[in-house]
């Protein structure tokens, strides 16, 4: 997927202005917010899982090389043929590579994020490979040249009438504004696709280290349908999606769907290990697993490693003020929200992407949410400071932001600040909130509506409230 | 040096001095402790709760509501595996509630135009979730459930746990190609975050629930409404 970050002023402008797209996110956010509150409330052992969670995913990190090479061998044992791939270039050639040998001309995929990173259709078009989205809001994105918007939702910005325009253009189907049509119209066409495709492929939620399986979770029952019918199976998959043994997985279980949806367990989870045994009806007769470095292992080195504890939930995006303002396509690439934020720079360099770790009022609703406990908002600090370190900042903010914390050290000059603000600030704004401000406070207002300074500052409030000054 | 290795070799550098704790260290039990009551009721709550429609008591009952359903769906041909008894024996004995078709398959691949159910036998339920638990083991299909319109899982009480984990434990020695936990229909909310159901897989899942494995007495019953 091509990169974007850096424009994320401007393009969070742009959504803020889009009126489908804001319905679409007050309405999704919203109640994805609602279902994994009360899923989680539902659910007393939610914290002690958690907390397993958190140690299983930090005891593989330490040992990833370790878990990693038990998973290879577990894999090739039954039958798999696993690849490594160092970047997004090399995976391209390897994933359109397995397509030519296996000879393959249609493939149905899931949805995956790791091969959105590593522009993966795009790579299999160039080997003459038609590649057909079956996860339904992929799909619907497809048909419209788009790019998914939500890690679990990705076509949340879509409203049902467009959808049908889609359907009509592409599928040659009639116009409906019956949901349960438009759901039919897709299962009809994408049915036909995977009974005649010759490859499926998919994602990979987890990694099973002892067995070499790989797992798919997922609802509509396309990820299923893939790794099935199709004659060759290739899962994309970062390789920080190990757990070490089968028997962790349901801890997992017990947090990804609550996390995500709200759901105590989704539809269908698929545990996938090696090729169709001697017998079998059906299931693939080659699988390929082609595990993505892609900037993990440099990732794994430094003080941000315990970022690769996410499972991919997404519950840090609906949590998030500034996520449920923008939506995920002002993040400029794969990942969006809290995550996006705190990854994409480092899996891209932080030079093409320091102004994500800026979209964020550092609220901490994500580290609330987050089934792993991955620290975001911390990370998302330390970001900024490696920005400022690496000289991404501009000499204007650097300015104003000794400035802020020279005030804020210091009491009786906040106060006389605040003082005079107010009385200006009533002034000049009368109670508006402030504008456009001159350089080189423009970097601050242009993309923030600040409120204008209370007549009566919040502190001297304060002290009234106590009884403390009159 | 290939590519394989020169990853081991910066996973190794980046897990060096990560080494505290040995690889797989015990940890705290986050699960949740076996429930109280009944695993087979939690599991009809659960897999109701899941979106499923689940059918018990007395087989004759069962059986006879079991096929007003699949009319009610307009389920034109019942589809079950050449090897699965189980399933042969329900699908016959629902016969009478149709006009249905009996099948075992190759034309439901092709995607007939007909409405199918499809019939297998679950290898276990889980309560804790409203699971049922289908493998490949033994070269078993795993069609009925995944390309048919309606599932129909045949669960003997018997095969009912709590937790994922004991469903698991038999596969973890020698797992087969595919494990696979059905939960509820097939569903999505990917247009306006509506839910809706039979996005590619079965748009109704259905359990029936025997005591007892043995069906003898089947292909006796007769539908209750005649037509």
């Amino acid at each position: 997927m091509e990169l974007d970050a850096n424009a994320f002023g401007r393009s969070a402008r742009k959504a803020l202005l889009d009126k489908t797209l804001q319905e679409a996110l007050g309405r999704t956010t919203g109640r994805f917010v609602a279902h994994r509150d009360a899923a989680v409330a539902a659910f007393p052992e939610f914290e002690a899982t958690r907390e397993r969670a958190s140690r299983i995913k930090r005891d593989v990190l330490d040992h990833l090389d370790t878990y990693l090479a038990r998973f290879i061998g577990e894999a090739e044992k039954r039958g798999a043929i696993v690849h490594v791939a160092r970047d997004p270039a090399q995976a391209r050639e390897i994933a359109a590579r397995i397509a030519r040998d296996e000879g393959v001309t249609l493939a149905v995929k899931s949805k995956s994020m790791a091969a959105e990173e590593i522009s993966f259709n795009e790579a299999l078009q160039g080997a003459g490979v038609t590649v057909v989205e079956s996860d339904l809001g992929e799909f619907i994105i497809q048909l419209a040249g788009e790019a998914p918007s939500h890690i679990i939702a990705p076509a949340v910005h879509k409203t049902r009438e467009e959808i049908s325009r889609l359907f009509e253009r592409h599928l040659g189907e009639p116009r409906t504004d019956s949901i349960p049509e438009l759901v039919g119209m897709a299962r009809k066409h994408l049915r036909a696709k995977f009974l005649s495709a010759g490859m499926g492929v998919s994602g990979g939620n987890f990694l099973a280290a002892d067995t070499g399986s790989v797992v798919l979770v997922t609802n509509e029952g396309n990820g299923r349908m893939g790794t099935v019918l199709p004659r060759v199976h290739l899962a994309v998959v970062g390789i920080e999606k190990i757990i070490p043994r089968m028997a962790d997985l349901p801890t997992f279980l017990r947090l990804l769907p609550r996390s995500t949806s709200g759901q105590t367990i989704s539809s269908y989870v698929s545990i996938l290990t090696g090729t169709r045994r001697p017998g079998d009806p059906e299931g693939p007769e080659r699988m390929h697993i082609l595990l993505l470095d892609c900037g993990r292992s440099a990732i794994l080195e430094g003080k941000y490693r315990e970022i690769l504890k996410c499972i991919r939930c997404a519950a840090c995006l609906n949590a998030c003020p500034v996520y449920q303002s923008v939506g995920g396509h002002a993040y400029g690439w794969v990942y969006s929200g809290p995550i996006g934020a705190v990854l994409t720079p480092l899996l891209v360099g932080l030079p093409e992407a320091a102004a994500l770790p800026d979209a964020s009022t550092l609220c901490g609703a994500c580290a609330d949410v987050c089934p792993v406990k991955i620290p975001l908002p911390d990370f998302l600090l330390e970001l900024r400071s490696d920005a400022r370190e690496q000289g991404l900042k501009t000499p204007g903010e650097i300015a104003a932001m000794k400035g802020y914390a020279g005030v804020m050290k210091r009491a009786g000059l906040l106060e006389a600040i605040e003082r005079i603000a107010g009385v200006l600030g009533q002034f000049f704004t009368k109670g508006k909130g402030i504008g456009g401000m001159p350089y080189p406070f423009s970097g601050w207002t242009e993309r923030r509506d600040f409120p204008a300074p209370a007549a009566r500052p919040f502190r001297k409030r304060w002290k009234i409230k106590r009884g403390v000054m009159r | 040096m290939n590519e394989r290795e020169s990853l081991f070799r910066r996973l190794s550098a980046a897990c060096a001095g990560h080494d505290g704790a040995a690889a797989g260290e015990p940890l705290p039990d986050g699960a949740p402790t076996a429930p109280e009551g009944d695993r087979v009721a939690l599991f009809a709550k659960t897999f109701t709760a899941a979106g499923g429609v689940l059918f018990r008591g007395p087989v004759e009952t069962a059986l006879s509501d079991l096929g007003e359903t699949l009319r009610a769906e307009g389920v034109t041909s019942l589809f079950f595996p050449e090897g699965d008894a189980a399933a042969r024996e329900i699908a016959e004995a629902l016969v009478p509630f149709g006009p249905f078709n009996l099948t075992t398959g190759a034309e439901v691949r092709g995607g007939s135009a007909e409405v199918t159910a499809g019939f297998s036998s679950a290898e276990a339920a889980i309560a804790e979730t409203g699971t049922i638990v289908e493998t490949s083991a033994g070269g078993k299909t795993l069609l009925p459930g995944l390309i048919a319109d309606v599932h129909v899982s045949i669960v003997p009480a018997a095969s009912v746990v709590v937790r994922m984990e004991e469903a698991l434990a038999a596969f973890t020695a020698y797992p087969p190609r595919n494990i696979s936990f059905l939960s509820g229909p097939s569903k999505t909310a990917d247009i306006e975050q509506t839910l809706t159901v039979g996005a590619h897989g079965p748009k109704k899942a259905i359990a029936l629930l025997l005591a007892q494995d043995t069906l003898s007495l089947l292909p006796r019953l007769e539908p209750r409404v005649s037509r």
